[in-house]
This record gives structure tokens, sequence and C-alpha cells, in this order.
């Protein structure tokens, strides 16, 4: 690969420094942690920063771990490490099964979470895990440190809340309070690695609480909060689930491209949604397919 | 029979090395990474790197190219437009030029080139350059292209040059118009019972190599000109690079090609494309090399693509399954340079109406220029397009005749010694077996259920056909070498790009010399050191270079024993060998290994020496074929050699809510005449399989507005990967022997993709009740359809 672009590269040995660059560019500084996305894209020519910084020399950034209920997971840390832990299997069993769907072995080997919520694409599959498992984004600047919920950090397709000037140092993510079963539905054009052209994450708790979320129909992955309002507290059935089907066309927006058309994937959302919400009621239960065994 | 004789005849009757499945001789070499491929090769410090400068028009004149200023830039050694270069190339049509002159006709043309230091900087000198078009109305539809006072692509298409069986029709965008007329069409659809009518649609693809394709061309200071480059075609690349620089100065003797491991070609490596870049460069940068290295997205817009068909197609038929008429127009679209492009339609025309014995036919294939991507050879040479349709017209006709689909096909199948369309005789074949064998292995007829509700499971049969597309004088050759202890260097020049040539080349050597087939190796290209081979394409190198390296190693034999003779004074037509050895009927003791006189010869009494070093050739050039036939009609002339028959039939399960397509199992059954390494003709099989599958269910090319590709890359253009093959597949290989070829062989290679396509659109319709007439037949088609409640999608 033959990277026209002409850029400065700087990488920084702990946090403090990295703040200061990032505070000193800008935004015509890019950060690289697993480069799957910013290289593909300067040598594409569709970025063209001033300045990369690259993160990989912050050890602390490397952190994953699970403390207090809480699964804290550093900008360093690939997909690949996060199926890796039988830890975050075990209590996310929801993240692990979007993670898994995350483009191929290798990619997955170097893209990290925090890069892919940075990238903040419609279709990400970490989107709606995270949505459900309603995770904090801590950020920081050199004014200091803010946490902004998962459900305000995508703003738009391919934008996140991030302030000028400033650096996810990691995602949090509570382990829910009760016992609950999830799936991760893709619909993607064939078995091999794809880009979702629809993305349903759902969460079954128990006491018939569920929560769900969308990607790739519409400008950002988001929560379902009419699906959610309807089937809240109530036992899952065909005549609920075909009620909580109707109200898609009001929660997405999906587009036409040439991944697929939007009517395609309005009609996918409610197939999805409905064999998702079996999938995972039936986990919550100990039942149904195994995570990791798509439904569709 | 004399005991000589007998002992003889038994050793001849014994196969030790042929149809057995000896591992692949470069198998170790490429499975350990030690394969050297082009750019793994060194060339030195003083290699250049290019960047080409590409149309960002589908259709313009060129009004001016800036090369000013990135020439200016430090690193740059030079820059070249189309007029460094004003020399027309081709196959066999000259349409095109090494680089644009006036007008460019497709997006992504090679306009200019900046060579330079490092890649770096050539692309960005390359941005610096400046061209002002001046741009023309484009057609990018070949229905569009073909209507009345078009816009012409090449207003000077009559005064082309080109291979004397093509008919191109001046001041129209036809290049080529291939003809086929038999019987009488009224008479024949007036007997008809069923007649049936309908249009079916194959897109483009791309052939989506591992290695995308690249050459690296040195002129040095005593003018001699190498290329290197992963190619199907060495020495096809070194005429037509001849041809081309010839103003220059150039001839045959001064051109050499050397190829080295290919990592994929599927026909996309066939003649030339990029690859005269490098050649035409190198002249510009004497004692430099000068690598040219395409991009994937290059890879689909600037080498070949498939060409799309539109099929017109009109069967008659009686009750009875006698099919009485079959009415054939296909329109191939086929970019605007179509200098490989139409022998494509050539030759696929003159198959277009399967294989079926029917006494009236009209066939009419056109090759029509458009402004999309040149398009030009891919594995199966248009047999998997326009089978397509006529394997799912022969499902709808059996269906309306009530009749058994496999027994419809096999009453219309033609035998040995049938008269094909343009009246040549047809060789013996098993196509009968090869369908039979695979409606069996599905278990086709017997409806299956699926244990899921939301679940249907269809079963689809279609037969397949194809004959090598090539000039009637198409040939191999071959040298082989002894070395002193006894191994064998076999110096030929066709490819392996995965099928397994140089093994069967070596298992054909060691079968005649009675050498291991693990003391011989079969040696890639070098044009200057290797013995001529056309090119590897059309299925033909096991049956053409087979022939050839059979002789090399008979002449070598002969050598041999012409050597014992001289010294020993055994008659010859006693000598056989053995393990190696040379024997005698009439002298059981004797016994002299091959490797105390390959190269040394034998020392006799006096103790001078008989013989020396035994060096074999061989060629092999059919004598039979040739293309001199009507234009109107194509009667006359033996324009395929032969034909390899087969079928494949599967079994498919479909969600009938997401339109997702799951096969369960799939068996293909081929007559290969004779598998000379059967696990690499299962591997053909296997292979062909999958590339046939991805173009009928994922691979969906994408063009914008502008005719550019909206998906040149794996991100949105889908080909399978280990995930998506079948849980079975069953390989079927059927021998009814091919009298011309190496021990009975006949090519396969393209022919394993050709039924997919109507296969799964036949098991489709099984399983829903919908006809599906257009290709890819992805699942949000099936989805969709499903949701509209129709019962054909066009």
């Amino acid at each position: 690969m033959a990277i026209a672009h002409e850029f400065e590269y700087f990488k920084p040995e702990s946090l403090e420094e990295a703040v200061k660059l990032k505070a000193r560019y800008g935004d015509r500084a890019r950060l690289l942690a697993g480069g799957t996305d910013l290289i593909v894209k300067i040598n594409d020519e569709l970025e063209s920063p001033e300045a990369v910084i690259d993160l990989k020399g912050i050890k602390e950034m490397k952190r994953l771990e699970f403390k207090d209920g809480r699964l804290f997971i550093g900008p360093l840390v690939t997909f690949s490490e996060l199926i890796d832990s039988p830890e975050v299997r075990e209590k996310f069993p929801l993240f692990i099964e979007a993670a898994e769907t995350v483009a191929s072995g290798s990619i997955r080997n170097r893209a990290t979470l925090v890069g892919n919520i940075c990238s903040a694409v419609p279709s990400l599959d970490s989107g709606t895990p995270l949505l459900t498992y309603e995770a904090e984004v801590i950020a920081r600047g050199e004014d200091g440190e803010r946490t902004i919920p998962i459900a305000e950090w995508f703003v738009g397709p391919k934008k996140n809340a991030l302030k000028e000037g400033e650096i996810v140092v990691g995602v949090s993510i509570p382990e829910p309070p009760k016992k609950h079963g999830g799936c991760y539905v893709k619909l993607g054009r064939y078995r091999g690695e794809d880009l979702a052209q629809v993305g349903v994450g759902i969460l079954a708790l128990e006491g018939n609480e569920y929560r769900v979320a969308f990607c790739a129909v519409g400008p950002i992955a988001s929560r379902a909060d009419k699906i959610e309002k309807l089937l809240q507290g109530k036992k899952l059935d065909n005549g609920l689930i075909e009620e909580a089907i109707k109200l898609v066309p009001e929660e997405i927006a999906p587009i036409d491209d040439i991944r697929a058309t939007g009517e395609y994937r309005m009609h996918m959302a409610g197939v999805m949604l409905g064999r998702g919400l079996r999938a995972a009621v039936a986990r919550l239960n100990g039942q149904g397919p195994e995570y990791g065994i798509s439904v569709i | 029979m004399s005991q000589a004789n007998q002992i003889k005849g038994k050793i001849m009757e014994e196969l030790k090395y042929i149809g057995k499945s000896f591992p692949r001789i470069d198998g170790k070499e490429k499975v350990t990474g030690a394969a050297q491929y082009v750019d793994d090769l060194e060339y030195g410090p003083n290699l250049l790197h290019t960047e080409i400068v590409e149309s960002t028009e589908p259709f313009a004149k060129i009004i001016k190219i800036d090369t000013s200023r990135a020439e200016k830039v430090p690193g740059v050694v030079t820059v070249i437009t189309g007029k460094d270069f004003p020399y027309k190339f081709g196959l066999y049509m000259k349409d095109r030029y090494i680089m644009a002159q006036d007008v460019v006709r497709f997006v992504g043309e090679q306009v200019a080139a900046v060579i330079a230091r490092d890649p770096k900087t050539a692309r960005r000198a390359a941005k610096l350059v400046k061209v002002k078009y001046e741009p023309l109305t484009p057609v990018f539809d070949q229905m569009e292209a073909i209507k009345k006072n078009p816009i012409l692509i090449h207003p000077d298409l009559g005064e082309y040059t080109h291979v004397p069986w093509f008919y191109p029709k001046a001041k129209t965008n036809i290049a080529h118009w291939k003809k086929v007329r038999l019987g009488d069409m009224e008479k024949g659809f007036a007997e008809a019972d069923v007649i049936l009518e309908d249009t079916y649609h194959v897109p483009r693809y791309a052939h989506c190599c591992m290695e995308s394709h690249i050459a690296v061309g040195k002129l040095d200071q005593a003018d001699r000109l190498t290329v290197w480059s992963s190619s199907q075609s060495p020495h096809t690349q070194r005429h037509l690079f001849a041809e081309a620089l010839a103003p220059l100065g150039f001839t045959h003797k001064d051109i050499r090609v050397i190829t080295p491991f290919i990592g994929g070609g599927f026909g996309g490596k066939a003649g030339v494309t990029m690859e005269i870049l490098a050649a035409a460069f190198a002249t510009k940068v004497k004692g430099n090399p000068v690598k040219v290295r395409w991009t994937r997205a290059q890879e689909f817009y600037n080498t070949y693509m498939r060409q799309a068909v539109l099929s017109k197609l009109k069967m008659g038929a009686k009750k009875d399954g006698t099919i009485t008429a079959f009415e054939i127009s296909n329109y191939w679209d086929a970019g605007p340079y179509v200098e490989y492009g139409a022998n494509v339609v050539n030759a696929s025309g003159l198959s277009a109406a399967g294989p079926y014995r029917i006494p009236n036919v009209k066939i009419d294939s056109l090759c029509i220029y458009t402004n999309l991507p040149a398009a030009g050879p891919y594995r199966g040479f248009g047999y998997s397009e326009m089978m397509f349709g006529v394997e799912s017209h022969m499902e709808r006709m059996a269906q309306k005749l009530g009749m058994d689909p496999v027994e419809f096909r096999k009453k219309n199948a033609f035998k040995g010694g049938d008269l094909l369309v343009y009246g040549a005789p047809m060789n013996a074949n098993g196509f009968d077996e090869c369908i039979d064998r695979v409606a069996e292995a599905i278990e086709y007829g017997k409806k299956a259920v699926s244990e899921d509700p939301n679940k249907v499971i269809g079963k689809g049969i279609a037969g397949a056909w194809k004959g090598p597309a090539m000039p009637p004088n198409a040939s191999s050759s071959a040298f082989l070498k002894f070395s002193e202890d006894g191994s064998i260097n076999i110096l030929v020049s066709g490819i392996d790009m995965g099928q397994g040539y140089l093994t069967v080349m070596a298992q054909i050597a060691a079968e005649i010399l009675t050498v291991p087939v693990e003391k011989i190796r079969t040696e890639n290209p070098d044009t200057d050191r290797n013995a001529y081979e056309w090119q590897t394409v059309a299925s033909h190198v096991t049956w053409s270079c087979g022939n050839a390296v059979k002789r090399a190693a008979l002449d070598a034999r002969e050598q041999i024993f012409e050597t014992v003779h001289a010294a020993y004074l055994y008659d010859k037509s006693t000598l056989y060998l053995e393990d190696e050895c040379v024997k005698c009927t009439i002298d059981p003791e004797f016994s002299l290994p091959l490797k105390d006189f390959v190269i040394d010869g034998i020392m006799v009494k006096d103790g001078t020496f008989r013989g020396g070093p035994i060096l074999g050739k061989g060629m092999f050039m059919p004598e039979f074929s040739s293309t001199k036939s009507d234009p109107e009609t194509s009667q006359g002339g033996k324009p395929n050699v032969h034909y390899t028959v087969g079928a494949g039939g599967l079994i498919i399960e479909i969600d009938k809510e997401t339109g997702k397509v799951k096969v369960l199992k799939v068996a293909e059954a081929f007559d290969v005449g004779k598998a000379i390494n059967p696990d690499l003709v299962n591997g053909q099989i296997l292979g062909g399989f999958m590339q046939g599958l991805a173009t009928a269910l994922y691979e969906d090319m994408r063009f914008g507005e502008n005719g550019e590709i909206l998906n040149p890359n794996f991100t949105d253009y889908k080909i399978p990967t280990a995930l998506d093959i079948p849980d079975e597949i069953i390989p079927i290989i059927v021998e009814v022997p091919q009298n011309d070829g190496p021990y009975g062989a006949r090519g396969i290679g393209e022919h394993t993709m050709i039924p997919v396509m109507p296969a799964i659109a036949n098991a489709v319709e099984d399983a829903l009740g919908i006809r599906i007439k257009s290709m890819p037949i992805t699942a949000e088609k099936i989805a969709m359809a499903i949701k509209a409640g129709v019962k054909e999608v066009d």
C-alpha cells in the first residue's frame, strides 16, 4: 500500500501526552488504535489528517477488566480479546454474539471496540449490545474527564459526541441487574463477513423486561422505545410479537443502497425482531439456539 | 501373439501413473509459501513504479493532457500519455490502443502514466496530471446501443483488422454477429404442440483472482525486452507485444515473457490486458525494470469482466418431448473493446442451443459495444451465461409437456456421431450417464420437506456442455530433458492456476518413461526456454499439451531405445521400459537403468560411446479443426475440437421469510474422457461449483449513472467464503474416452460452473413455484417475490 498523503506521526507513551497532542491538533489529528478504518480511509484519501496520534504506546489503554459490577474496556482492546475473555462471555453474552460478527478473524485481531464506536457508522455491530447493556463512554480532554451515556454517543452517521480535543479513554458497561438472555441478529448477504444491512440487538431480562435496539436502519444505532414500551411487563407470545413487528416502521427509517433496498430492510427488521425476541427469551430460560448460531 | 509382445502388451495395459490421485507436485511449495509470484521476485534497486491516470469519463474526447506539474515532482522519471504509443493491439480484433488516444470509452481507461522511483511519488504526481475532456453521450445498455441511429462507439469499425471468422457491421455498434441457420424454422414451429418463449438476463461478473494483475517490463542495454507477468498466455503475450511494438523495431526474438506461479486466472489473465503497459513503458526507461501492479479496484475496472447477456428464447416441442425448433437471440454487452470478447460471443453462439439434437435452429449471437468496462474471457467463455437461459427453458418446457425434466433432456441429447447445428459430428459422450447419476445422487423427483415450518426444500438439475474456443490451429509443444540421475524436467508453457496442470503433465511423462512423478519437475513458462503453448484457456491444456508431452516422452523413449540398440544391438522392437530401466523381451537378464546413460551415453567395447543426452520434443496441433463456414448459416467447418458434457443437481432450502438459500447437497457429474488425476478433477468440480454458486446467489455488480462501478471491492462484491460451502458435494466422474486425447482425456476446467445458475433457478421454482429469469438470485429478490406473491421475476 503506497499511502500518498503525508502526515505527522506521533506515538505518545502516556495518556497525558496524547491528550495534549489531541488538544493541540484538534480535528486535524486522527487517533490510531487498530487502524482497520483509519489506514484504509487515508489510503483511499477519504481522510487526510495533518497528524496521526498512535495510541499503541500507552499501556493503560489496553486495560480490560471486570470490577465492582462493571466491565471496563480500554481503547486498545480488540474484538478478539473481548471474544477470548471468558468473563465477558459469561456476563455479557449478547455483546460477544455481536462481536463475533464483526468483519473477519484477522480484522478482529486488530480492530478495537472503541475504534468501532468512534467511527460510528450506522451499521456497527457493537452498537446494539452497548445500547441494550446501557454502556457509558468515558472521554478525556484538557479540561478533565466526562461520562457520556451510549444513548447520547451516536449523533449522526459517522458522528459521535466527542468534543474537539477529547479522547475516549474507555467504555464502561454495567452488569445487568437481573438474569438475562440476549440475541443479536444480523442481516448479511452471505455467511461470510459482511456489514450489517439490518442489525437487531435484544436483551430479555427476568420479569418480562425487554431492551431492543436496531442498527443499519437509520442514521444512528438506537433503542426502539415504542417497541420496548409495548413489550414491558408482558409475557412474550405470538400475538405480542405480531404487535411489536407492527411498530417497526415507527422505529426505523431504512434507506436504499447497493447492499439492500429500504423495503427489504424494513421487511427483515420485522422478521429479525420476531425471531430475536423468541431466541432471547428462550436463552433467558436456558433454551433456544446457542449464542453464535444465527436465527436467520 | 509372441511372448515378447504379450509382455509388452501387459505393460501397456496396466496404467501405473494415469488415473491415480498423485499429490500436486507444486503443493508443498504453495502451501509453505515458497512459491514465487511476480511481486515476490527481486528486480534490483533500479526498479521503477507506475501510477495510471484513469479516465473519469465513460465516453469523451480528450482535449488536453497537462503533465507539466507531474513531471516536476522530484523522483518522477517520466510521464507517459497515449501519444507516446499510438499503436493498436488485440488478440482477435485490433480495436484498442496501448493507451487512450483521442477518445476514452470507459471509466477507468488508461489515459496517462507516471513512472517514478517509488510508488508514493508516482501516486502523488499522478494527481497533478490534468486531463480536459469533452464528454460524448455514452451508451451502457446493449439494447440501446443497437437501436436505430445509435451513437457510434467505434465510428471506424469497418476498417479494423480481425480474424476471418468475425463479421463486424460497419457504422453500427455490432462488433460481431454470429449466425447459425439449420432447417426450416417455420416448419419446426408448425410441428410443435407447445411453444415457449421468454427472455433471460445474466449481468456482468468479475473474476476476482486472489493475485491481482501485475507485470514488470525491462528493456536492457542490449535491446532485449523481458516482461514478467501474471498471465495465462506467455507466448501469446510475446506475440501481441511483438505485433504492437513492431514500429519500435522489436521482433519476436527480442521479446521474452517469464511467468512464475500465478494466483488465479479464470480467464481474466488470458490474452493481453494491462501487461501491454509494462512492455511499452519499459521502452521509455531503458535499463530500468518498471512495475505495473493493479489494485483491487483496477482489477474490476481494467482487465476483463464477464459479459452480460440478454437471451431471447423461443422453443417448440412435440407432446412426446421431441424438440422441433429453437430460436435464440443472444445480445451481449461486451464493453468498448472486444479484441478478445468477440470470440466469446462467437464460440457460445455456435453452441447456444445446448447439447440437444434439434432439426431446426436459428441462432443470432451479437457482440455489442457499450461504454461499460471492457469484457472478455471468463471461465465458461459465454456458456454459463447462455446456458442459464437454455437450461431454465428446458426445465419449463418439460413442465409444460408434463415430462420428467431428466427424461426430456436425455431424449433430445446429442449422441456420439449426431450432427451438431453447424454440421460437424458430435463426439462420443456420456451425457445420459451424467444426468442420471446426478439425479440419483440428489433423489431428484422425490419431494423433501423441511423440519422448519419457515423453510421449504427444492431440487434443481441442469445439463451442461462446452467445447474449447480456440483458433483451429491452436497448438501446444513440449521439451523433455533428462538429467544424469535419470530425473526429468518438462519444459512446457501452460500455466498451473490451480487446476493441477503441472502434476498431470508429470503423470503423463511418468507413464511413458516409467520414471516416478516425484523425479519429474514441470517448469513454469519462460518463452526463451520452454516450448510453445498457445494459451492456458479453453480447458484445453490437459488434452492438447498432454498430447504434446506424451509425444515428447515417446520421442525420448525412441531415443533411449535407439541408444540401447546402437550399443547392444537388440532389436528396438524387443525393448521396453520398466521401473526406470530399459528391459528386453528376449533377454530377461538385461536391465539397464536410465540414469546410467541418458546423459553420458553407453560405452561399447572399444571405449567409444553411443547415444548422448536424451532430449524429447513433442507438439500437438489439431489437424481436423476448421473455422471455414458460411457466414450466414455457419454450416461447414469444424470449429470445436470436442465437447465436454455433464450435469449438475442440487438440493436447496429456502427460508420463506428471509429469502435466504442454503445449499444442502450438490452433485455434479462430468464426462472427462479419462480422469488422469481423479482428485484434481474432483477439485475442479468443487471449485467450479462454488464459483457458479457465487454468480447465482451472491455476486451482484452495480453501476452508477456515469458507468462507474459502485462496488469494485470485496466489501460489497461478495464471493463466497469457506462458511458458504455446502455440507455435501458429490463429484461424479464419467469416462467415455476422447479418441484424440492423451489416454482418452478431454477438457474439464470451466465446465463445472456452467450448470449451477440454472440448477439454482430450477430448484427455487421447485421449492416456491417462482420462476426467476435473471441473475443473481439474491435473498432479497426471493423474499420480495414471495411478499409480492408473484410467480415470475424478470
